[in-house]
């Protein structure tokens, strides 16, 4: 383990100089990657990025190791730690520990112990020289027929069609029994590659296999990036920002971006807030009324308060909800609002709209980062074509390289100071949390000014002075972010924050 | 088409022919081309339930990759059903979807099909109104049916109060099958039938 470490920081520290070469316009999201992230970060949370083969291997050795404590043919083990979704101790556990027979019927396996079992159909084989597969209706001779060890047995070509529609058009893998009407028993890894015959189809079922066992252990996690195929591999599950191989940085915990210092359950409950319709509903709840009998919803978009619900032919009044009838006359006056029907829907009509004004405020800031970090991918380039003018103005290749450095740090804000929306939304106030918005307004303001900065003409005769201005508004805004990042950590340790719930 | 689908639905069509059922008239199955892709299925409404003795027409459309992916089954005749679209004949049936095996045949749908007819899933429903029906006012839901099956199925059982009521309206000149699905939905109501047809 220890030395695997090792050599993993030395790839990783190798990675990082090519990248300030190559790797200059396409970094836009994962403003991390410069290696400015706390350090200690990555001291903290050892973990190595592995390839697909390397995953397989990976997987390979688990089974051995579980192997040598069972002694059961290496392809059942595979199905049980499947069962066990790779967690060994707790197979092993099982194993010594409770009914064998209850472990191999649960894991859909026949048990490897049960040598006695004639199947049925195969009985019948001995005994007639021409059987019918079930599946194509041929008579077929008992040697060309196979199965597994549930007894159920089909023609070599059924089996291999059947395995071919599960894993090509069903993307099945683990999870695909006998074909048989009811029989539960899973297919092993040796039998589809032994039936099937088609290397795309056994190369789809290796996938399928190593996908799931990636997924289901808690140490690996895939690069989230679309067709990356990296695994990252952490020596214990912690929400802690990973670089793969690909230069892609996301949290080992979720998946998603690096979010510091949102927690990664916010984060989840932001994301699905943003993209699900559930602020549609609170729009309606926010700006419409429901008529007090059918319950249609009422938009009012002009004319007095008496309302005749298209519907029912209710007549009600909109301030209070209630009858129109005892309004009488006076047809732009309510006074009845003491009424205590009336009075909860107003309560409640009034409570939506606020939790709707509340999440756009904190939407919009955030989505505002996210499109300004967008458009930071434009920046780079064009800080590129600065850089190379400043060098025709007697700047060395060193000497301008504050500007890349700066646009990092912007990225970097950036992102964090969106996050810091999604963790603002869920807070609840109270003395610290108005030391964070002082900090992020700070961090907010600061990072604005580093932008204009950037997005400024640098003209030859200023280039002196603009470059101490860059480089000390970045390394003020770096300060910044620290403080706030350190701010929020520390709330974190001592159980500061307190969150708002129903959002 | 794959040579397992068209080999198999060859030997299927030996098997229901000769299986006892069709002895019975209690199910049937038949080409519509000679392509083994498109058939036509028969199932007696089962005794003691609505549908009893009547026929029902089922279209059956067998995939490329038939037996490993279920046959697609639709219902011709028109039925009042829970787990049945009474606009469209489409099933809900677990066989239908994730809980068919290669090893089913044509014979075990159709004989699924016909345990459908006797036991309703009205938690598991397709056509939602129905399901409503069957569950609340049972009696209702009962007539309908046989309603249906009678006028759809040429099933022998009469329900003479519905059939005058579908008639009313038929003289009024709405069209007859949309009188007797918006009676039906509206638990034979007629004037909420006539709003309906009318909204």
């Amino acid at each position: 383990m220890f030395e695997e470490d090792s050599e993993n920081e030395v790839e990783d520290e190798d990675e990082e100089e090519e990248e300030e070469e190559d790797d200059f316009v396409d970094m836009g999201m994962d403003a991390e990657a410069s290696g400015t992230h706390p350090k200690h970060d990555e001291e903290d949370f050892p973990f190595q990025v592995l390839t697909a083969d390397e995953i397989v291997k990976h997987m390979v050795d688990c089974i051995k190791e579980v192997n040598t404590v069972v002694q059961i043919p290496a392809t059942i083990t595979r199905i049980l730690l499947t069962h066990f979704k790779w967690d060994k101790e707790k197979l092993m556990e099982c194993y010594f520990t409770e009914d064998q027979d209850k472990l191999f019927s649960d894991a859909h396996v026949v048990s490897p112990f049960r040598k006695s079992f004639t199947p049925a159909a195969a009985a019948q084989a001995a005994s007639s020289s021409e059987i019918m597969c079930e599946i194509c209706f041929l008579m077929i001779p008992p040697t060309e027929l196979t199965g597994l060890e549930c007894g159920h047995r089909f023609c070599w070509q059924c089996w291999r069609e059947y395995l071919t529609t599960k894993i090509i058009d069903e993307g099945m893998g683990q999870t695909i029994s006998c074909a048989a009407h009811g029989c539960d028993i899973l297919v092993d890894d040796q039998t589809v590659m032994y039936l099937v015959t088609d290397p795309k189809v056994k190369l789809k079922y290796q996938q399928l296999i190593t996908n799931s066992f990636v997924e289901c252990n808690r140490l690996l996690r895939w690069c989230p990036r679309p067709d990356c195929g990296h695994v990252v591999k952490a020596q214990y599950y912690d929400c802690k920002p990973v670089k793969c191989k690909c230069t892609h940085i996301f949290c080992f915990a979720c998946g998603e971006n690096w979010h510091d210092p949102a927690l990664c359950r916010l984060l989840r409950r932001w994301i699905k807030k943003c993209d699900d319709d559930s602020e549609t509903s609170n729009w309606i709840a926010a700006n419409t009324k429901e008529c007090p009998k059918c319950h249609a919803t009422i938009e009012k978009d002009g004319g007095c308060n008496h309302m005749v619900c298209k519907r029912c032919k209710l007549d009600f009044c909109w301030v209070c909800l209630g009858d129109w009838e005892p309004h009488g006359s006076s047809w732009y006056n309510c006074n009845r609002f003491d009424e205590e029907g009336a009075k909860k829907a107003r309560d409640a009509q009034e409570k939506s709209r606020h939790a709707l004004q509340r999440y756009l405020f904190y939407c919009n800031r955030y989505m505002n980062h996210m499109q300004s970090l967008k458009f930071e991918n434009k920046l780079y380039a064009s800080v590129r074509v600065k850089m190379e003018e400043m060098q025709h103005h007697n700047m060395s290749w060193i000497e301008v390289q504050f500007l890349k450095k700066a646009v990092d740090v912007l990225c970097q804000c950036r992102q964090t100071l969106m996050y810091t929306y999604v963790f603002a939304f869920y807070l609840h106030r109270n003395n610290q949390s108005i030391i964070f918005e002082e900090n992020q307004k700070d961090l907010e303001n600061a990072t604005e000014q580093l932008s204009e900065y950037l997005e400024r003409d640098i003209t030859s005769d200023m280039l002196v002075d603009i470059k101490q201005k860059v480089q000390d508004k970045y390394r003020y805004c770096e300060s910044r972010r620290k403080v706030l990042l350190d701010h929020v950590h520390e709330g974190y340790e001592k159980e500061l924050w307190e969150y708002q719930d129903g959002n | 088409m794959a040579n397992i689908a068209v080999a198999r639905i060859k030997r299927e069509f030996k098997e229901v022919v000769k299986s006892e059922e069709v002895a019975k008239c209690h199910i049937k199955v038949e080409l519509v081309d000679d392509s083994f892709t498109s058939l036509r299925g028969e199932i007696l409404g089962p005794p003691d339930t609505p549908y009893e003795g009547g026929t029902f027409i089922l279209d059956i459309r067998i995939p490329e990759t038939y037996p490993f992916n279920p046959p697609k089954v639709q219902f011709l005749t028109k039925i009042w059903h829970p787990n049945i679209s009474s606009v469209t004949g489409a099933i809900c049936l677990d066989i239908l979807k994730d809980q068919w095996a290669a090893a089913m045949t044509l014979r075990t749908v159709l004989l699924s099909l016909q345990a459908l007819l006797a036991a309703p899933e009205p938690d598991d429903p397709q056509d939602a109104v129905v399901a409503r029906q069957y569950k609340e006012t049972s009696d209702i839901f009962s007539q309908t049916a046989r309603h249906w099956a009678s006028n759809y199925a040429s099933a022998p059982h009469r329900e003479p109060v519905m059939d005058d009521k579908v008639a009313q309206l038929k003289n009024m000149g709405f069209d007859e099958h949309k009188a007797r699905v918006a009676l039906s939905t509206h638990n034979w109501d007629i004037e909420q039938a006539m709003e309906n047809i009318l909204s």
